[in-house]
């Protein structure tokens, strides 16, 4: 588990991007997982978003669409059987303690709860990577504390875990590296057992 | 392998049923332009059943290529039986048929209902008339063994009158080609029409749906997933189009046929209405899906290739 941060226009969402494929990097190269995502074609940009898990500040949730069905999205993007994608969607609300929203409607849900149903979604799928950008923006700090603790606990099972965030309170509780961005270079590489 | 042919499967089938219930929910849009795509439809449709009806009255030639023919009056029936036999001999027609005078009073009786004003007429006024039908044909051989027959009828001294619907024919012959030549076009045309009424119909769906599209795009579903649901509904459109078009030229023969039935009676022709048949409906329903699905289609590409170019998605 890793954090990245930095001031504001660092960087810190546009490295996060590069990862996804959503932007392309100009000069240098970006290497995921031993593929080099800069000679890498347009086409392999879903698959590469298929194996990467990522929260948004902004929730990015399907108004439309009832918790279960927005947490299966990547599930059925993947064409699992509908017996699999409801067993893992129900164990994904699970572990963000949303069990008993699954049939909401996400403008039902409070900012904390709309976080957590991204949550879900990004790990439901279990992917190998997963991203995270300011996730705590719009929480108060006793909810800050529990989202942090829960990506503690994902990283724990094997997921690699990168997350942009302001709130150096919380990450310095954490003790985890930290990345530091200034002006688009590192400016800083803090070692977990050095502390910010 | 076959894990994967499942999946698309069922992704397939649903996408079939879920984009129809879309339609559903939003009954008024959906019926607003299935009426657009059924009228454009039934257009060239409807012609093309007039024609191909027009084209059956033709091949029955022994209706209209009778030759009238109203003797003299006055002349007797030995003289008229006597041109008959010539006619025969000269050039073997298909029918040759004599009415006489009193014949010809029992019909007219009937038909006008005078009934009892005519039993006061002293003498019989109605001619000897003969109906000379030429040996069948194609339409051209017919028409020229038609003015042969006439410029031989014409010299015999005992005719009077020769009628024949001569004109009506050659008209009814090069209208024909004009509405064969006008349907194909009309139906390339309308065709077009479907094709970019739906794909305008998508293009605001899709524009309405961007949102949608974007998370689905950063959650790593490709283009041929994003596409689906929208290619399913102009291939509805298209399907419901094309229904309601023949539904409509059902309805409309079945309203015409009756009036249409007893006019064209009146010409001594008994006619019934020909429709498009089991196998012409299927290809139009199968041709108007095309239609929706080609519409639909270009739309999406138009759409996704101007989200890649632009790079916008993600961006808050």
């Amino acid at each position: 588990m890793v954090f990245l941060t930095g001031h504001s226009g660092a960087g810190k969402s546009t490295l996060l991007r590069l990862v996804m494929m959503l932007e392309r990097a100009s000069r240098g190269q970006v290497i995921v997982d031993g593929r080099n995502l800069s000679t890498s074609p347009d086409r392999v940009a879903p698959l590469v978003r298929r194996n990467t898990g990522m929260i948004f500040q902004d929730h990015k949730l399907l108004k439309d669409k009832t918790v279960a069905d927005n947490v299966a999205l990547p599930l059925m993007i993947a064409g699992l059987r509908y017996p699999d994608i409801r067993k893992r969607v129900r164990a994904s609300l699970d572990k963000v303690g949303l069990q008993d929203k699954e049939n909401a409607w996400p403008l039902t849900l409070s900012g904390g709860e709309q976080q957590r149903v991204g949550i879900a979604r990004a790990i439901v799928s279990m992917p190998p990577l997963l991203l995270a950008d300011e996730p705590t923006g719009n929480l108060d700090p006793n909810l800050s504390r529990e989202l942090f603790s829960l990506f503690e606990h994902v990283s724990e099972q094997g997921t690699t875990v990168l997350i942009a965030s302001h709130d150096l309170d919380l990450i310095r509780q954490t003790h985890k590296r930290v990345l530091v961005l200034s002006a688009g270079r590192l400016a800083d590489d803090i070692s977990a057992s050095d502390g910010l | 392998m076959r894990r994967k042919n499942r999946a698309w499967l069922r992704r397939h089938s649903y996408s079939f049923f879920s984009s129809l219930g879309v339609l559903f929910q939003h009954r008024v849009g959906t019926l607003m332009t299935v009426l657009v795509l059924g009228i454009a439809m039934f257009l060239p449709l409807g012609l093309y059943i007039t024609l191909t009806n027009l084209e059956g009255m033709n091949l029955r030639q022994d209706e209209w290529s009778a030759v009238t023919v109203f003797f003299k009056s006055g002349t007797t029936q030995a003289e008229a039986e006597q041109v008959a036999d010539k006619l025969e001999k000269r050039f073997q027609p298909e029918a040759v048929i004599l009415i006489s005078p009193k014949e010809g009073m029992v019909d007219f009786r009937e038909a006008s209902g005078f009934g009892e004003s005519l039993d006061m007429l002293e003498e019989n006024p109605l001619p000897w008339v003969m109906q000379v039908s030429p040996q069948p044909g194609s339409t051209e051989q017919v028409e020229d063994r038609v003015a042969d027959l006439i410029a031989f009828l014409q010299s015999v001294e005992s005719v009077e009158v020769t009628q024949f619907d001569y004109k009506w024919l050659q008209r009814l012959g090069r209208m024909m080609e004009l509405g064969t030549a006008a349907v194909t076009a009309l139906i390339l045309l309308f065709g077009l029409a479907v094709v970019v009424v739906v794909a305008n119909t998508i293009r605001l769906d899709v524009a309405s749906h961007a949102e949608e599209i974007e998370i689905l795009a950063l959650v790593g579903a490709g283009n041929a997933f994003v596409r689906q649901p929208f290619l399913y509904t102009g291939l509805w459109y298209g399907l419901m189009g094309s229904l309601l078009a023949v539904i409509m030229l059902g309805l409309t023969m079945f309203y015409l046929g009756r009036p249409l039935g007893l006019l064209l009676e009146t010409y001594g022709t008994v006619f019934s209405l020909r429709g498009l048949g089991a196998s012409n409906t299927l290809w139009v329903l199968l041709g108007g899906g095309f239609l929706g699905w080609l519409g639909a289609w270009i739309s999406v590409q138009r759409y996704l290739r101007l989200l890649k170019v632009g790079g916008q998605l993600g961006r808050t």
